[in-house]
């Protein structure tokens, strides 16, 4: 059986007379990466706060290596590795020593730095005051020392939020490069094609309710009603072309005359299932 | 039952870890803290209270011996003002900054995300600010040129320490309730005057002196006062208010921190 690292249960949280989290259910099997994605406000990161003890759910259970997250103390810190918006460095440090520092803390050799540092493509700056890093290489070095010493599940709060799309790519990389490696990712995001590229499973958060659970590719599918195909001619036309009377013949047929440029089908994304299910849009 | 909770049954969940026996304190853990706050409290931002409490001792001892042209030896006095100095800004102003530093840069968070205990994170802030007024103070007496006898020099350092640590753990609590260091500077100021002035002022107003008597801050410049008069320098009294005081000021910011945490 495939060992569960995250286990929530019918989590709720309420701030004031608010329910910010409701009856939220979810699992992180070993090595693989779970997305919760939602627009701001929709309780991502509250729920990465219940997970990693630092909030208290109001009701349900949460689960993180079989240990519930009320009772969460500074030991399992060494377990797991966290990346938030408010995650800092100690600017006046270098990055070598940034990462040394948390590295006797968290018991890592200090002997990983430097391939590490390679790794994420920051080892030219390792002598650097980290106070002097662009925000994308800020972003990798949270990244590093959340990973420095090998924890078996990683929380990762909007990762790639307003980085370049190159840093983003990198980040991507090393997040699928993780989870081969067989650590288990929590990934909270509003963007749905780093979801759909990254996440096994994906939860649809909205307003504090998960709306949908599942791995992309079956919550795109459910929503697949209007079946549609989208074709580009050789000689330039576009045709969409509904699933119905004569379609497969049509398409046969231009095969057959070798018109077609290209041919796609047209299921929905991730986003437009959040747009159909909550009306409300992701970013 | 919705498409989650078929994945989510509690029975399947088993510890996937067995974590180590909790300890108080990781001597591994305190001793990184303890040098990344050593190295800290010498960045421009920190280092200018000792370095101003060992100047304000310096220049005092010449200005004294301007106004009354050599013939009084004020050098106790100008002692007791550097200590006074040294107390309040790295003691009590410096531990709230470099509190309140870790606030603004977000490090203190991930410090409590990675392993480190509250104990942990406070005998390792505490430790380098306590030992740098001990040093400087021992830099006071040198700069303002005073000399005492070994007898002294060790009431000395026991009362300029016990008020070192009095200041540094209210510089925590100060730190509890400041959210960054321009707010750290704000709210120790009128601490620190109140900290400072009484005393200085104490022979002048008679109410002050009372006031001053029950100050730590008062009860080391009495101290260093009276040993350059040649008098003992502590009394019981003097003593108890130590010991009191370093007591409800710990006491004080374990209740605070109990409650609200190191982040308000």
């Amino acid at each position: 059986m495939n060992q569960e690292y995250i286990s929530i249960s019918h989590l709720s949280k309420k701030f004031n007379k608010d329910f910010v989290l409701k009856d939220v259910n979810a699992v992180l099997p070993k090595g693989e990466i779970l997305g919760f994605l939602g627009p701001s406000g929709a309780g991502k990161t509250t729920t990465i706060k219940i997970l990693t003890g630092q909030l208290k759910p109001t009701s349900g259970e949460a689960y993180v290596l079989g240990i519930d997250c009320t009772h969460i103390d500074e030991r399992i810190y060494e377990q797991i590795g966290i990346v938030t918006d408010v995650s800092g460095v100690y600017e006046r440090m270098s990055v070598y020593d940034n990462l040394k520092y948390f590295a006797r803390l968290l018991n890592a050799p200090v002997s990983g730095i430097d391939p590490l540092l390679k790794r994420i493509g920051l080892y030219e700056h390792r002598k650097k005051p980290a106070g002097r890093l662009s925000k994308g290489q800020k972003q990798r070095l949270i990244l590093a020392r959340a990973v420095l010493h090998r924890p078996k599940v990683l929380f990762l709060d909007e990762p790639t939020s307003g980085l370049d799309p190159s840093t983003a790519l990198e980040i991507h990389r090393l997040l699928l490069e993780l989870k081969d490696e067989g650590m288990s990712i929590f990934l909270t995001t509003h963007n749905m094609e780093e979801a759909t590229k990254l996440c096994g499973r994906v939860a649809l958060l909205n307003e504090g309710v998960i709306v949908e659970y599942g791995t992309p590719e079956e919550i795109c599918l459910k929503y697949n009603r209007t079946k549609k195909y989208r074709v580009q001619l050789t000689d330039g036309t576009k045709h969409t072309l509904m699933q119905g009377d004569g379609t497969v013949a049509r398409i046969a047929d231009w095969i057959e005359k070798d018109q077609i440029e290209t041919l796609h089908t047209c299921e929905p994304t991730l986003e437009t299932v959040f747009l159909e299910v909550t009306g409300r849009e992701l970013q | 039952m919705n498409n989650t909770q078929k994945h989510t049954g509690r029975s399947a969940v088993a510890p996937a870890v067995t974590l180590p026996k909790r300890k108080l304190i990781h001597i591994r853990k305190l001793s990184a803290i303890l040098e990344m706050k050593s190295t800290a409290l010498f960045s421009k931002n920190f280092i200018i209270g000792p370095i101003f409490a060992i100047g304000f001792a310096f220049l005092m001892d010449r200005v004294y011996n301007v106004i009354t042209d050599g013939a009084v030896d004020m050098s106790g006095m100008a002692l007791a003002m550097g200590v006074l100095m040294n107390i309040c800004m790295t003691g009590v102003y410096v531990t709230a900054a470099c509190l309140a530093e870790e606030k603004e840069k977000y490090t203190l968070r991930t410090l409590m995300t990675s392993s480190v205990n509250g104990l942990e994170f406070c005998l390792g802030s505490l430790i380098p600010v306590i030992v740098m007024q001990a040093v400087v103070n021992v830099l006071c007496v040198f700069a303002s040129g005073f000399s005492m006898n070994p007898g002294e020099w060790a009431a000395y350092l026991a009362v300029s320490t016990a008020c070192a640590i009095i200041g540094s753990v209210i510089g925590m609590i100060f730190g509890i309730f400041a959210k960054n260091q321009m707010s750290a500077g704000t709210i120790t100021t009128p601490a620190l005057l109140v900290l400072m002035m009484i005393p200085m002022f104490s022979s002048m107003i008679g109410a002050m002196e009372k006031v001053s008597s029950f100050l730590f801050t008062g009860v080391v410049y009495d101290a260093i006062l009276k040993i350059s008069m040649g008098e003992p320098p502590l009394e019981a009294k003097g003593i108890v208010i130590l010991l009191a005081e370093i007591l409800i000021s710990v006491v004080l910011f374990l209740a605070l921190y109990r409650k609200n945490g190191l982040e308000r």
